[in-house]
């Protein structure tokens, strides 16, 4: 990765978060978003095509569809089609519920413009329902086989709990026996997440081992969720950096722009695209030039510092309202956590 | 026989930075940062070229240069040939 060059501010971001929705058929525990009913003043649909003509005036390479559920939207489809009519890449992030047969054979029409990833939270159906809610698991297989059958590139999308931790291999296997990728995606504080935080966060070994799992899983993507968990031998694989606001940023459903889907509160909010454009945002957001000026100094001295500069700052937020912190879920945080506590077990 | 000629990858695209030229590659996904500076506009890679083709006006310095990128594309996989 190219440090340098991100670090200057590039002229638009690589790629962008948009959150359609907030609207969702379901209810899952780990949700970054507490998604459910729609937002209060959503962008409507002539708003939401005047963004993607913005988007791609900007030279934005890929979109990637979030909410909530995508396809709660009735507009969706069309908002995809302005995207690909244009050349943009997509990419959408789905529970699986609402995809059938006559909705893949549409996305297949985008001629290679469009990837998709179903959650899935488990490789049992009780551990996935268990998070994402009663028979989801089938009926997000049934997506997943829909869509493997097609030239669609398919993952299923993981976010790694403790309940699902010890089952990620397993995962691995589901999604090789299916004809797709895995993803697995990192468990955050924020939205729904926050409540369930201390049921469902990884434990310090739970990290570890996931950590050490990945470095010989070469094809299992991980975007840039893990870069402070991650070996530095699969640093080659992805960011060793957060993309905040450098590589990447986000849209909510009512048009206002963060950093990252993980920081959409009013403290990180860039401006709202009802009073500015998406351009002038970007180049002018006092938010985003903190970001892109963010040094965690008091990781400077750590021996893992430019494996992961500090990780991810929502993590250090959420955590200790302090984005200037140090991501308190790092590799080398989690080996000094489980070290603390056989010393304290030892001691009693 | 005409010589085979090279165009970008359909999964990937370039947009001109302040450094030169930023490629992606949806499929990794994956980015390359150019630092081609003016050396080569961004709407050369906009159509399919001759192998051999390069933007008028460079030197043969500049031409050695450009020759070993325009390789380099190809073996990445940002480019390829039709």
């Amino acid at each position: 990765m190219s440090n340098k060059y991100v670090e200057k501010g590039l002229r638009a971001p690589v790629n962008l978060t948009w959150e359609v929705s907030l609207a969702c058929n379901l209810r899952c525990t780990t949700c970054l978003s507490s998604s459910g009913e729609p937002a209060h003043g959503e962008l409507s649909t002539a708003e939401a095509l005047a963004l993607v003509e913005q988007v791609h005036q900007a030279r934005v390479f890929q979109i990637n569809f979030g909410g909530g559920e995508p396809f709660m939207r009735p507009d969706f489809e069309e908002i995809l089609s302005a995207c690909h009519t244009r050349g943009i890449m997509t990419c959408i992030s789905t529970n699986g519920t609402l995809i059938d047969a006559e909705r893949v054979a549409r996305l297949s029409a985008s001629k290679g413009l469009v990837a998709i990833q179903v959650s899935l939270d488990g490789a049992r159906p009780e551990t996935c329902d268990a998070i994402r809610g009663k028979g989801v698991f089938n009926r997000a297989i049934e997506a997943v086989k829909l869509l493997a059958a097609t030239s669609i590139p398919t993952s299923i999308n993981t976010v790694l709990t403790t309940q699902n931790a010890s089952e990620i291999p397993a995962m691995y296997e589901l999604a090789r026996s299916l004809g797709v990728s895995l993803r697995v995606s990192r468990f955050r504080p924020s939205g729904r997440g926050a409540d369930n935080w201390e049921e469902l966060r990884p434990t310090p070994t739970q990290l570890i081992e996931f950590s050490d799992w990945l470095a010989q899983s070469g094809d299992v993507r991980t975007g840039d969720s893990f870069f402070s968990l991650t070996s530095q031998e699969r640093q080659g694989l992805g960011l060793n950096l957060c993309g905040a606001a450098k590589l990447t940023c986000c849209v909510g459903p009512t048009g206002n722009m963060y950093p990252c889907a993980f920081l959409q509160t009013d403290r990180f909010l860039a401006g709202s695209l009802r009073e500015r454009s998406f351009q002038q945002i970007w180049d002018d957001s006092e938010i985003y030039d903190s970001f892109r000026s963010l040094r965690i100094h008091s990781c400077e001295e750590c021996t893992r510092f430019d494996q992961c500069h500090g990780g991810c700052p929502a993590v250090a937020y959420h955590l200790k309202n302090d984005i200037n912190g140090g991501d308190p879920e790092c590799l080398e945080r989690c080996v000094t956590s489980i070290a603390d506590t056989a010393r304290s077990a030892a001691a009693a | 026989m005409a010589a085979a000629g090279i165009a970008l990858h359909p999964a990937c695209r370039v947009r001109r930075e302040g450094f030169g030229l930023l490629f992606y590659d949806l499929r990794g996904p994956r980015l390359l940062f150019a630092e081609t500076g003016d050396l080569i506009p961004v709407d050369f890679f906009g159509t399919v070229r001759g192998r051999d083709e390069l933007p008028e006006g460079v030197s043969d310095r500049q031409k050695t240069v450009l020759q070993k990128f325009i390789s380099q594309l190809l073996a990445k996989g940002f480019l390829r040939e039709q």
